[in-house]
C-alpha cells in the first residue's frame, strides 16, 4: 500500500517543531515511525505533513534527575532495555522495553512515540501507570508535567493539546523493598499485548505496605486494579492475598476488548493470571531488593 | 538402467545450482523485471462481496495525469478457469463481483503511484446481492446463486462414491465411532508477492513474464482469453519467491497486463500489495468433516465412512479436484477394507480457497489423526502401535483403488518413536507437559493432467555442444523448491559432469518442452524420469563415439569427473569435451529428448482421476508440547519427523523441505487463519488482509526439529526418488492437538489450535462438561446417492456397479 502524499519538516529545535505542528493542521509527529508509517500505508491515518523530530538535540538519553530518572521522547526501546540506570534504580522500565516488539521494532521505536500514539495493546502505558510516572510534554504554552494515569485518555488518545510534543518521561527512583514485574502475552504477529500486567509493591518488615497493580491490552487504556490494594495492603504477601488481589481483574473491565485472536473475556482471563504472577514476581523481587 | 550404476552426485548434499544468486540477492525475480517504456498497472478491487455491476465510469480515471489506459471486463469477456469444469473467473468483473478485492477495473499508467491514485476517479454503481458468508449459508437455498453453475444453488460440488460393503464393514465392528472436525481455511504466504510483466511486441507476439508454478496452464488460459494463437505467446516463469500452491492457478492480473501491454503496445507490470495477496489466495479450504470409525478392539479400521463439506470462496478454481482430495488418501495409510466417501464444496462470498500445500488432504488427515488418537487411548492402545500395526501393505491396491507401491511409514514410526523416546514418556510427563504422534501420506505427482490429454507430463531436451556444454530445456517451474538443481543433479549423474556446469533453461513456453508445472509434487518424480531419459540418450550417443575411438564396446566406457573412459582402464579416454566433439563428429549435431507419463490409474469410476500417483510419501511425527493449564498457552519445544521420501537425490534440499513442511504445518496447527467479518453494509470482509495481524510462526516460535530421512525406493521415481515437498507438512497439525491431550487431556477437534481453545476445553473439563472444543454438529448436505464400486478384495475391477456391494459379492 502506498501513503497519501505529505510534506516532510526536520526542525532542529523544539519551538520550530511546535511552530510547524500549529502552521499544518493535521501534521503529525515523526519519531521512530513505528507506528505511524504502517497507518499511513494502510490510509488508516492521511496526515497532510510530518514533523520528524529526529534531529532536535537533547530530546534523546536517560539520566538520573533528583528522584526522578529523566529519558527523553526519542530514546530508542534497546536503550531503554539496556540502560544501567534503570536497571538498576528503575528495573520495571528495561524490563519492558525488551519485550516490545522485535528487535529491529526496539532499535527504531520511542518511548515518546510509543505513548504518544497510545495504542492499547502497547507495553509501556501498562508499566508507566504502574510506575506512577510523570509525561512531560511541551507546546506553545511552555511546559507541562502530565502524570501517566492522565495522560491516556482513550483508544490512540491522549491529554496531549495540539502543538504539543512528549519531551520526557519522568520515572521513580525505586527503593528498598520495592518489587515490580511486567509480564504479556503477545500477539503472534505484531507481538503488542493481548493482554499485560504491570505491579509495583513495597515490603517493609514482612508485610505490604503498597501494591501498584495495573492491566493492559483488555480495554481503551491501562486500567488500574484499586481493589488490589486493598486486598494486599497490610497484609502478608502470600498466595492467598495474591490471589484475592488478582482475583479483582475479572471483576474490572465489563466491556474487554476481543479479536479474533482472543476473546474479550480470554484477554481478561489471561490479564488476571498475569497480574497474579507479576505480583508473586513483584513480591519475590521485593524481598531479594 | 541409470539407477543400476552407483550414484556420484545423485543421493549427496549437494550446491544449489541457484544458491550462490539466491544468497547474495541478485536472482531476478518478477518484481525486479523492467523494459523500456514500461507502464504499471493497478486493479481497482470490489469493497463489496456480492453485488452486480450496474455501471462503471472510467472517464476521470482516463484523463487522469499518467494514466494511458484503463480496462474494465467489456474488454475481456471469455471466461477462464484453472479446471476446464470450471471456467468461471474472468480477467476483470463484467457484471457482478462476488467477494471483496475481485477486480473490476485496471489502470495502466506511466508510474505505480499515478496508477494507483487514479484508481479512486473510477466510479462504480453497485446493486448488492445478498452475501454468503459460512459453510453452512453456502448449503442453505439461495435466492441469486453466487454462480450459475455447480451441482444446486451454492453447491458447486457434490461427491458421493462408496468401496465395498461398508454397512457390513461397520456391523463387524467392536466399535463404531463418530466425531466432527473442522480446519479452518489459512493462506500461502509466499515471501514474493505476485508480479508479472506483459510485453506485446512490434511483431505481435506477446511475452509474458510472472511469478506461476504453471506456465503451461497460464500459456493457455492467455491464448482463450485474448482470442490469439498459441505460437504467438510466450509465458516465462521467473523463479518465484515461495509458491506453496499460491500461484498455481491463473491470474486476473497476468490477463490484465497482457491485455493493457497488446492496447497500448508498450510493457506493463504488475506486483501486488500483499494486502492484494490476501485476495488473490487460493488457499486452504476451511472444511468440516464427520468421521464415522468401525474398528476392532485391536485397532484394525473395519469401515469408514468420511464427510467433508468444504468452504470454497467466490470461485470454482481446483475446488473439484480440491473437494475429491478431501477424501482421497485416507487409504493410503492404514487398511481400510471398506469405505464411503461424502464431499462438497460450497460458493461464497470471499476470497477462492484452491490449492496449498498438501491440496485437499491436511484436513481430512487432521480428522483422521485425530480420531485414531482417540480411538488408541479409548481402547487402551499405544497410538504409535495402533498405527504401526494396521499399515496398508507396500505394492498394494487400496479399496479405491489407489496403487501403493514402495511404503515407509513403518520404518518412519520407528525411527521418531524412538528418538522422541515415546514409549517411556508418552503418557507419564507431568501434568501440562505431553507427546503427540500422526502419519500421513502425499501423492508423488498427480496421475491426471487438469485437462484431459495423452500427452507426456513432463519434457526434457537436451543439447551437447562441441564445447562440451550441455544445455538442459525443461518447462519445470522453479519455485524455491531446486526444481533447477535436481534437473542439473540428474543430468550431471549420468554424463559425469559437474551440476554447476550445465546451463538450465527452464519454465519458458517458446525455448522448453512442456513440464506442467510446479504443484501436486510431481517435479522431482516426472521431470526427473523424463531428464533421466534424455540424458541416458546423450550419453549412449557419446558413448558409442568414444568406444569407437579407443576401440572399446560402448559397455566399457564410463562417464564421471568430466571424462569419459574405459571403466577398465580409467586412464585411458578423454575429456568430456572431447568426447562431445568425438559424438558430434560421428551422429552430427547432438540432441537428445526425454518425456514421463505416468502409469494409468487402476481405477476406472468416475472421481478416480483425483487420487492416483507413481507413488507415495510417507511421513510420521512426533511432536512434544508444554501447556500452561492456567491460560491454555503453549510451546512447541520440539517435533521429531521421519519422512520417507524413496531416495534422496539431494538430502540438502530433502531436509529443507521437510523442515520447511514442519514450520508450514505448525503455523496451521496454532495460528494461522483467514478470518472474516460481516461488516454494517453486511459484507464479508476479510478481517486484516496484513501481516500484522496474519500470525504465523517466526524463528521465535520454530522448535528443535530432528529429521530423520528413510529411503525406501520406489520403483517408479528416478533413482527410487518420492515427494517431499507437501507430505511432512500433514502430520504436524493432528499431532500437536493429540500432543495437547497428552499433557492436559482436551480435545481441540478444530485446527489451529489456539490458546483460548486450549483453556475453553480445560474449563469445559473443571465444570465436568465434555472436554473438548471443536463443532457440535456437521451440517445436513444433500448428497446424492453414492457410486458403488467393488473393492479388489471384493474381486472388484475398479469400475462402479449399478447397485450397492455387499460383501459376499452379491448386489443388495
Amino acid at each position: 500500500m502506498y501513503s497519501e502524499s505529505f510534506e516532510y519538516f526536520r526542525p532542529k529545535t523544539l519551538a520550530e517543531a511546535s511552530a510547524l505542528l500549529k502552521k499544518h493542521r493535521g501534521a503529525r509527529v515523526l519519531a521512530g515511525g513505528h507506528s505511524l508509517l504502517p497507518a499511513m500505508k494502510f490510509r488508516l491515518a492521511t496526515p497532510k505533513a510530518l514533523v520528524d523530530i529526529g534531529a532536535i538535540k537533547g530530546l534523546s538519553g536517560i539520566a538520573a534527575k533528583g528522584k526522578a530518572i529523566g529519558i527523553g521522547a526519542t530514546t530508542v526501546h534497546a536503550e531503554v532495555a539496556a540502560s544501567k540506570l534503570l536497571q538498576r534504580s528503575c528495573p520495571l522500565l528495561p524490563e519492558t522495553a525488551a519485550q516490545i516488539g522485535d528487535v529491529q521494532v526496539r532499535n527504531r521505536g520511542t518511548i515518546g512515540g510509543s505513548i504518544a500514539h497510545a495504542d492499547p495493546a502497547a507495553d509501556y502505558p501498562t508499566a508507566l501507570v504502574a510506575l506512577g510516572a510523570t509525561v512531560v510534554v511541551r507546546g506553545p504554552r511552555g511546559e507541562r508535567k502530565i502524570p501517566a494515569e492522565d495522560f491516556f485518555v482513550d483508544l490512540f488518545t491522549t491529554a496531549l493539546k495540539p502543538g504539543e510534543i512528549v519531551t520526557a518521561v519522568l520515572v521513580p527512583v525505586s527503593g528498598k523493598g520495592t518489587g515490580a514485574a511486567y509480564l504479556k502475552h503477545p500477539h503472534p504477529a505484531s507481538r503488542y499485548a493481548v493482554a499485560a500486567a504491570a505491579a509495583v509493591v513495597d515490603v517493609a518488615n514482612g508485610v505490604c505496605s503498597r501494591a501498584s497493580l495495573v492491566i493492559g491490552g483488555v480495554s481503551a487504556t491501562p486500567v488500574r486494579v484499586l481493589k488490589a490494594q486493598d486486598a494486599l495492603v497490610g497484609k502478608k504477601p502470600d498466595a492467598a492475598s495474591i490471589g484475592a488481589a488478582a482475583a479483582q481483574v475479572e471483576a474490572l473491565v465489563p466491556d474487554p476488548m476481543g479479536d479474533v485472536y482472543a476473546s474479550g473475556e480470554f484477554r481478561v482471563h489471561l490479564a488476571s493470571v498475569l497480574a497474579k504472577r507479576a505480583l508473586a514476581a513483584a513480591f519475590e523481587r521485593a524481598k531479594k531488593g | 538402467m541409470s539407477s543400476r550404476r552407483p550414484t556420484r552426485i545423485v543421493g549427496r548434499p549437494f550446491t544449489r545450482v541457484d544458491g550462490a544468486a539466491k544468497v547474495t540477492g541478485q536472482t531476478k525475480f518478477a518484481d525486479d523485471l523492467a523494459l523500456p517504456r514500461m507502464l504499471h498497472c493497478k486493479l481497482l478491487r470490489a469493497k463489496v462481496a456480492h453485488a452486480r455491476i450496474l455501471a462503471i465510469d472510467v472517464s476521470k480515471a482516463l484523463a487522469a495525469p499518467g494514466v494511458v489506459a484503463v480496462a474494465t471486463g467489456r474488454d475481456l469477456p471469455v471466461p477462464f478457469g484453472i479446471l476446464p469444469v470450471s471456467q468461471d473467473e474472468h480477467a476483470l468483473c463484467p457484471d457482478r463481483v462476488r467477494y471483496v478485492g475481485d477486480p473490476v477495473a485496471a489502470i495502466a499508467a506511466t508510474s505505480e503511484d499515478a496508477a494507483f491514485d487514479a484508481l479512486d476517479l473510477v466510479r462504480v454503481e453497485y446493486e448488492p446481492l445478498p452475501p454468503v458468508g459460512t459453510i453452512e449459508e453456502g448449503l442453505a437455498p439461495a435466492a441469486v446463486p453466487i454462480h450459475d453453475h455447480g451441482d444446486q444453488g451454492n453447491i458447486h460440488k457434490l461427491v458421493a462414491m462408496q468401496f465395498g460393503d461398508v454397512d457390513e464393514g461397520f456391523a463387524r465392528a467392536d466399535r463404531v465411532y463418530d466425531n466432527t472436525y473442522f480446519y479452518e481455511g489459512n493462506t500461502h504466504l509466499a515471501l514474493e508477492q505476485h508480479a508479472s510483466v506483459a510485453d506485446f511486441g512490434p511483431d505481435g507476439k506477446l511475452t509474458l513474464w510472472s511469478s506461476t508454478q504453471t506456465p503451461h496452464y497460464v500459456h493457455r488460459a492467455l491464448a482463450k482469453v485474448l482470442g490469439m494463437p498459441a505460437s504467438r505467446i510466450r509465458v516465462i516463469a521467473t523463479p518465484n519467491g515461495g509458491g506453496f500452491g499460491g500461484k498455481s492457478d491463473v491470474f486476473n492480473h497476468e490477463i490484465v497486463v497482457a491485455h493493457l501491454s497488446r492496447v497500448t503496445g508498450r510493457p506493463v507490470k504488475i506486483c501486488l500489495t500483499r494486502e492484494e495477496v490476501f485476495y488473490c489466495h487460493r488457499g486452504r479450504h476451511p472444511t468440516l468433516m464427520r468421521v464415522r470409525t468401525g474398528v476392532k478392539k485391536d485397532g484394525a479400521i473395519t469401515a469408514l465412512h468420511f464427510q467433508t463439506a468444504l468452504d470454497g470462496g467466490g470461485y470454482g478454481s481446483y475446488g473439484v479436484a480440491s473437494t475429491y482430495y478431501t477424501g482421497a488418501l485416507q487409504t493410503v495409510t492404514y487398511r481400510v477394507p471398506t469405505y464411503r466417501f461424502e464431499g462438497a464444496r460450497v460458493f461464497t462470498n470471499k476470497p477462492p480457497c484452491g490449492p496449498k500445500r498438501g491440496h485437499g488432504t491436511p484436513q481430512p488427515r487432521f480428522a483422521l489423526e485425530a480420531e485414531l488418537d482417540r480411538i488408541a487411548c479409548d481402547l487402551g492402545l499405544d497410538p504409535a502401535a495402533i498405527r504401526r500395526e494396521h499399515l496398508q501393505p507396500a505394492n498394494s491396491l487400496t479399496a479405491n483403488y489407489l496403487r501403493v507401491g514402495s511404503m515407509g511409514l513403518g520404518a518412519c514410526i520407528d525411527k521418531v518413536v524412538a528418538a522422541s523416546g515415546w514409549k517411556k514418556r508418552r503418557g507419564k510427563l507431568p501434568f501440562g507437559r505431553g507427546l503427540g504422534i500422526a502419519c500421513s501420506s502425499y501423492l508423488t505427482g498427480a496421475g491426471l493432467p487438469i485437462y484431459w490429454n495423452q500427452m507426456p507430463q513432463s519434457g526434457v531436451q537436451l543439447k551437447v555442444d562441441r564445447g562440451g556444454g550441455v544445455t538442459v530445456f525443461c518447462g519445470s517451474t522453479e519455485i524455491g523448491q531446486g526444481s533447477d538443481t535436481i534437473l542439473a543433479a540428474i543430468v550431471a549423474e549420468i554424463l559425469g559432469i559437474d551440476p554447476l556446469d550445465i546451463r538450465l533453461v527452464t519454465g519458458d513456453t517458446d525455448l522448453t518442452p512442456v513440464d506442467l508445472g510446479s504443484y501436486s509434487s510431481r517435479v522431482t518424480l516426472m521431470t526427473g524420469n523424463a531428464a533421466i531419459q534424455a540424458a541416458e540418450r546423450a550419453r549412449e550417443l557419446i558413448a558409442g563415439a568414444v568406444a569407437k575411438k579407443l576401440e572399446l564396446p560402448p559397455e566399457r566406457i564410463g562417464f564421471a569427473e568430466g571424462r569419459v573412459f574405459d571403466v577398465e582402464n580409467p586412464e585411458k579416454g578423454m575429456t568430456f569435451p572431447e568426447a562431445a566433439v568425438a559424438g558430434e563428429s560421428l551422429h552430427g549435431t547432438l540432441g537428445t529428448v526425454g518425456h514421463y507419463r505416468p502409469p494409468p490409474s487402476a481405477g476406472r469410476y468416475r472421481g478416480a482421476g483425483v487420487g492416483p500417483s507413481p507413488a507415495y510419501s510417507y511421513s510420521a511425527a512426533v511432536v512434544e508440547v508444554e501447556v500452561d493449564p492456567e491460560t491454555g498457552i503453549y510451546a512447541v519445544p520440539k517435533i521429531w519427523i521421519a519422512h520417507d521420501v524413496g531416495k534422496c537425490i539431494n538430502a540438502a534440499l530433502v531436509m529443507g523441505q521437510v523442515e520447511g513442511s514442519v514450520y508450514m504445518g505448525l503455523g496451521e496447527a496454532m495460528m494461522e487463519e483467514m478470518a472474516y467479518r460481516t461488516d454494517a453494509n453486511r459484507n464479508v470482509v476479510h478481517k486484516f488482509p496484513s501481516v500484522l495481524e496474519y500470525k504465523s510462526p517466526t524463528t521465535l516460535e520454530m522448535p528443535e526439529v530432528e529429521t530423520f530421512l528413510v529411503e525406501d525406493p520406489d520403483p517408479n521415481g528416478p533413482y527410487g526418488a518420492k515427494e517431499v515437498g507437501q507430505g511432512p507438512l500433514l502430520p504436524i497439525p493432528p499431532a500437536v492437538a493429540n500432543a495437547v491431550y497428552d499433557a492436559v487431556g482436551v480435545r481441540v477437534d478444530e485446527v489451529p489450535v489456539t490458546p483460548e481453545k486450549v483453556r475453553r476445553a480445560l474449563k469445559a473439563k473443571a465444570q465436568g462438561k465434555p472436554a473438548r472444543v471443536g463443532p457440535e454438529r456437521f451440517p445436513a448436505v444433500p448428497y446424492p446417492e453414492p457410486i458403488h464400486v467393488r473393492t479388489p478384495e471384493e474381486g472388484g475391477d475398479g469400475k462402479a456397479e449399478d447397485a450397492p456391494v455387499t460383501a459376499a459379492g452379491g448386489v443388495r
